[in-house]
């Protein structure tokens, strides 16, 4: 090869003075580098693995090439869909060899303490300044959440990256994960069918997969999160909507179909050709909870199992048969209490001693079995009550072993698949005005709750699924 | 039958669904045939992670099988260029109805043995496809996206026209989120540029490939994703007007652009060349005075390259040489000889005497294509007698090839080359046994990563300043 003499190569390095600029306009934001470009001290690498995973896998988050025994802040950031900020951030001490691995690692403060591998996800909170009662929820679920990792000077605090120029919150690495409620391959089907509405999420490959009916809570509409995971579990999943649903007919605030309803859209479950049709689940939160346990005792359609969340074995409105409630869910609201700041907290509507008798389910002619699962800081609904009053009617039935029981103390209402923030309280409604609504749920706890409950549920279900009956 | 006819039914519906993203139209839920009643539910499959970078490794568990059901497990890609590649192992599941890929060991197939990725290190193309082919992701910004499914019983053939017993999806991916892809169009230099997230500055790797040409990014882009800035570079093209232009200042400029990006620590740049680029690489390291890489790798090279002559010179000068290519029984065409014997006319040979950083030489022992056995013997020799041979480790391979690739790329023995200077075709012969070069692939990658990791991200000092 030959060498063309340096001096020559100066005009052209001139013009690399010029691509640098350019290239600077392109990159995104440049931040602290003098300490570091001195070239006696590389940057810091974060690394987070997997990059790219379901929401309910865990991350190993380390870092090397740090300063020994240093105060670090670890962030984790999102953008939701509905762009607000969510942010968390913990403080940590690098080792001797200036590592850092939160596998094996206490934090010292910040979102969270102690050894909490996925703390960061958990714990995200709106950064100060944020509307008020937001809650983390995916609506489209075809796509992911991008979670940005970042290693930070000392120990920083919500307020203190907000502020700028200061020497402590610099940024000195950063990695980006991407988390799924989809993996890929699975497929999800609009159900706009026999008057049912829904989203069907399949699982990838021929089947016959077993399957389970989604249900949420009074909250309505049609929440698919849940589902996709089941599908990425390998089990088909049918999302279903009920209420306050534009594609219901129906006033909005009024449930506005019944057991027909629900009997239609089990069996469109039971009859799709990748589905076995006697080996389909129903899972409940909430208000779903009821539901399920009146398809599971009263429908003839004959479920293989069910799971309850944190919710009411009757109604406090009467159930029809054929069209859902006569009363809209604000004629309940005497049983409405509010606290010091005006949050509204519905626990006692779905009291046992609140609800007319002939309004339960009737637990005690269900023949499969039952996992229930209880947040014991449950502020929306009565869950412990109710977890009583259907294990004592399956008790008296001699049905007890159908019954399995798991409560969480300080695990609030919203017991949703692992890693994602709880929200202790959330706008309810702003009509007619702003109502914030309480779930109750302590952080560290519910978190712990949500990751037991998960794998707990998926075993359940693996279990009557695909065993033997 | 009425099972079976669905299931294949199913399949195609699902295989359609799979590759392309069409919606299956509620309807067909009532035309098509229903699965018979209680009938037993498939085996259940498990790949994790499904999502991964391709140097990361994944666990495939088939569960809910009868005790000692025989299976295989099927891996299938379509590729960019649209061929069929696939790879199988058979299996027998434990007492419980379990196989673990793994733990057990496959008794046949693409692979044998207890072999936990080679589903992906043996994909060859399907029967039928065209000949000398070679897998190359061209687009990192996509995944390539592999469809494992498990089969009844030892299947050697015909699995298109099976039903799986049930089928998984995973990506591989070259390119970690956040990680950003710039052109790099700039004094004439050719090459796209990786830059991980974050503020940075970062060590970076110039990274070039050999005589095949073009742009090759997936390499650079995989680098960038281990926390290196990487300039995947151009510098052969059937353009010949622009071959005639590039000398031994192109490498240094593109080297320059690199060390000059802000994103970049310049005293923490690394050369890493394959074949051809193994030997740019080597030019560099010796006698370059404004390009001083912290360290080097040389994939597959030799030093055995005619000092001071541009690249054309240089090509046509092996052109001459190409009289000493012999072809094999399958009419494969072998340069090994090309260089051979290794010459002693300094003119001939890179002076590795002059490097001065720490080099890393990764070769094949069962290379065909370029005589690196008998290279790296003489630069040993060379380095001996000029007092820097402790810079120099080397990492050879018994059995494997010349085109070492990142893990878990499928073997390649031979494939069509084109040769940029001349354009003509041949079928080359790379060499290589299947198992050990995944091997090698796996061992080789994971070195040259400790390899950059300790001399470019720990504290060390440069050797130039012992």
């Amino acid at each position: 090869m030959t060498w063309t003499p340096f001096y020559l190569l100066e005009c052209q390095l001139r013009a690399v003075g010029q691509l640098r600029v350019s290239l600077h306009r392109n990159m995104c934001n440049r931040q602290a580098q003098v300490r570091w470009r001195s070239g006696s001290r590389p940057a810091p690498l974060l690394t987070a693995r997997p990059t790219r995973a379901l929401i309910d896998e865990p991350i190993s988050i380390d870092a090397h090439h740090l300063p020994s025994h240093t105060p670090i802040t670890v962030r984790a950031n999102l953008t939701s869909e509905d762009g607000d900020l969510w942010e968390a951030l913990s403080h940590y001490h690098t080792d001797a060899k200036g590592a850092l691995n939160l596998m094996r690692d206490p934090s010292m403060g910040g979102s969270y303490v102690g050894c909490e591998p996925m703390g960061l996800f958990w714990a995200l909170q709106p950064v100060p300044g944020s509307r008020e009662g937001l809650r983390l929820r995916k609506r489209d679920v075809e796509t992911p959440y991008a979670v940005h990792l970042s290693l930070l000077e000392g120990f920083v605090s919500p307020e203190d990256t907000r502020g700028k120029g200061s020497e402590e919150g610099q940024e000195l690495a950063k990695t980006v994960v991407d988390r799924w409620y989809m993996a890929p391959g699975v497929r999800r089907i609009e159900v706009r069918q026999n008057g049912v509405v829904g989203s069907m999420f399949l699982p990838p490959g021929p089947g016959p997969f077993p399957a389970v009916l989604d249900l949420w809570g009074m909250g309505g509409g049609l929440v698919e999160y849940r589902s996709a995971l089941l599908a990425s579990h390998g089990m088909a999943s049918l999302a279903l909507a009920y209420f306050g649903h534009k594609d219901i007919p129906g006033p909005l605030n009024r449930i506005n179909v019944g057991d027909s309803y629900f009997q239609a859209a089990f069996q469109l479950l039971q009859k799709h050709p990748q589905v076995c049709e006697d080996r389909i689940a129903v899972m409940g939160l909430s208000f779903g909870v009821y539901l399920s346990l009146r398809i599971a005792s009263q429908l003839s359609v004959k479920p293989r199992c069910v799971v309850g969340i944190n919710g009411p074995l009757g109604s406090f409105n009467t159930f029809s048969t054929e069209d859902g409630q006569k009363e809209s869910f604000e004629e309940n609201q005497r049983h409405w209490s509010y606290d010091e700041q005006g949050y509204v907290s519905f626990r006692e509507v779905s009291s046992p001693s609140n609800i007319p008798s002939e309004n339960y389910a009737k637990v005690e002619d269900m023949c499969c079995p039952l996992l229930y699962i209880v947040g014991e800081d449950d502020m929306s609904a009565a869950s412990l009550e109710n977890a009583d009053e259907i294990e004592k009617r399956l008790h008296t039935a001699g049905k007890s072993h159908l019954f399995t029981r798991l409560s969480y103390p300080g695990a609030g209402h919203l017991i949703e698949p692992p890693y994602a923030p709880n929200a202790r309280v959330s706008l309810w409604t702003t009509r007619p005005r702003q109502l914030m609504t309480l779930w109750g749920g302590h952080l560290a706890a519910h978190a712990a709750a949500q990751k037991d409950s998960w794998q707990r549920i998926l075993g359940f279900l693996e279990c009557h699924l695909r065993g033997e009956k | 039958m009425i099972f079976r006819s669905y299931c294949i039914l199913a399949q195609k519906a699902a295989r359609v669904l799979v590759s392309g993203k069409h919606q299956l139209p509620t309807c067909i839920w009532l035309s098509l045939r229903r699965s018979a009643s209680s009938m037993a539910v498939c085996p259940v499959l498990s790949v994790q992670p499904t999502r991964a970078l391709v140097d990361e490794k994944f666990q495939i568990v088939v569960r809910n099988l009868h005790p000692k059901q025989e299976v295989t497990v099927h891996s299938l890609h379509h590729s960019e260029d649209k061929d069929c590649w696939e790879a199988f192992g058979h299996y027998i599941s434990d007492e419980n109805g379990t196989v673990t890929v793994m733990e057990d060991a496959s008794r046949g197939g693409t692979y044998t043995g207890t072999e936990p990725m080679g589903l992906l290190w043996s994909l060859r193309p399907i029967p039928g496809s065209r000949h000398g082919l070679r897998l190359r992701k061209r687009n990192v910004l996509s995944p390539m996206v592999v469809n494992i499914s498990v089969y009844k019983g030892h299947m050697n053939q015909g699995f298109s026209e099976e039903a799986a017993l049930a089928t998984v999806v995973t990506e591989r991916w070259y390119l970690a989120p956040g990680v950003q892809r710039v052109d790099i169009r700039e004094q004439g230099v050719k090459g796209t540029l990786f830059i991980p997230p974050g503020p940075g500055p970062f060590p970076a790797v110039l990274d070039m490939w050999g005589g095949g040409g073009g742009l090759v990014e997936y390499r650079a882009a995989l680098l960038a994703s281990h926390g290196y800035v990487a300039l995947a570079l151009e510098y052969l093209t059937p353009d010949k007007k622009r071959t005639l232009d590039i000398e031994g200042g192109y490498f240094e400029m593109a080297y320059h652009i690199l060390q000059s990006l802000p994103q970049v620590s310049s005293d923490r740049v690394a050369v890493l060349g394959l074949s051809f680029g193994a030997s740019v690489t080597l030019t560099l390291a010796a006698y370059s005075k404004t390009a001083k890489p912290r360290c080097c790798v040389c994939i597959s090279g030799s030093h055995v390259q005619p000092v001071n002559k541009t690249l054309y010179e240089i090509f046509q000068l092996m052109n001459q040489s190409l009289a000493k290519a012999r072809i094999d029984e399958n009419n494969h065409v072998i340069w090994r000889d090309i260089i051979l014997p290794i010459p002693t006319e300094p003119d001939l040979k890179v002076d590795v005497g002059k490097i001065k950083c720490p080099l890393l030489v990764v070769i094949a022992q069962d290379d065909q294509n370029w005589a690196t056995v008998e290279s790296t013997e003489d630069m040993e020799q060379i380095m001996e007698r000029s007092g820097n041979r402790h810079l120099l480790t080397v990492l050879s391979y018994p059995d494997a090839g010349h085109l070492i690739e990142p893990p878990y790329t499928p073997h390649i023995r031979f494939s069509k080359f084109i040769n940029q200077f001349n354009r003509a075709k041949v079928m080359m012969l790379w060499g290589g046994q299947t198992k050990p070069h995944a091997d090698a692939q796996e061992d080789a990658w994971e070195k040259i990563l400790l390899f950059l990791q300790k001399h470019l991200y720990q504290d060390i000092p440069p050797a130039a300043k012992l």
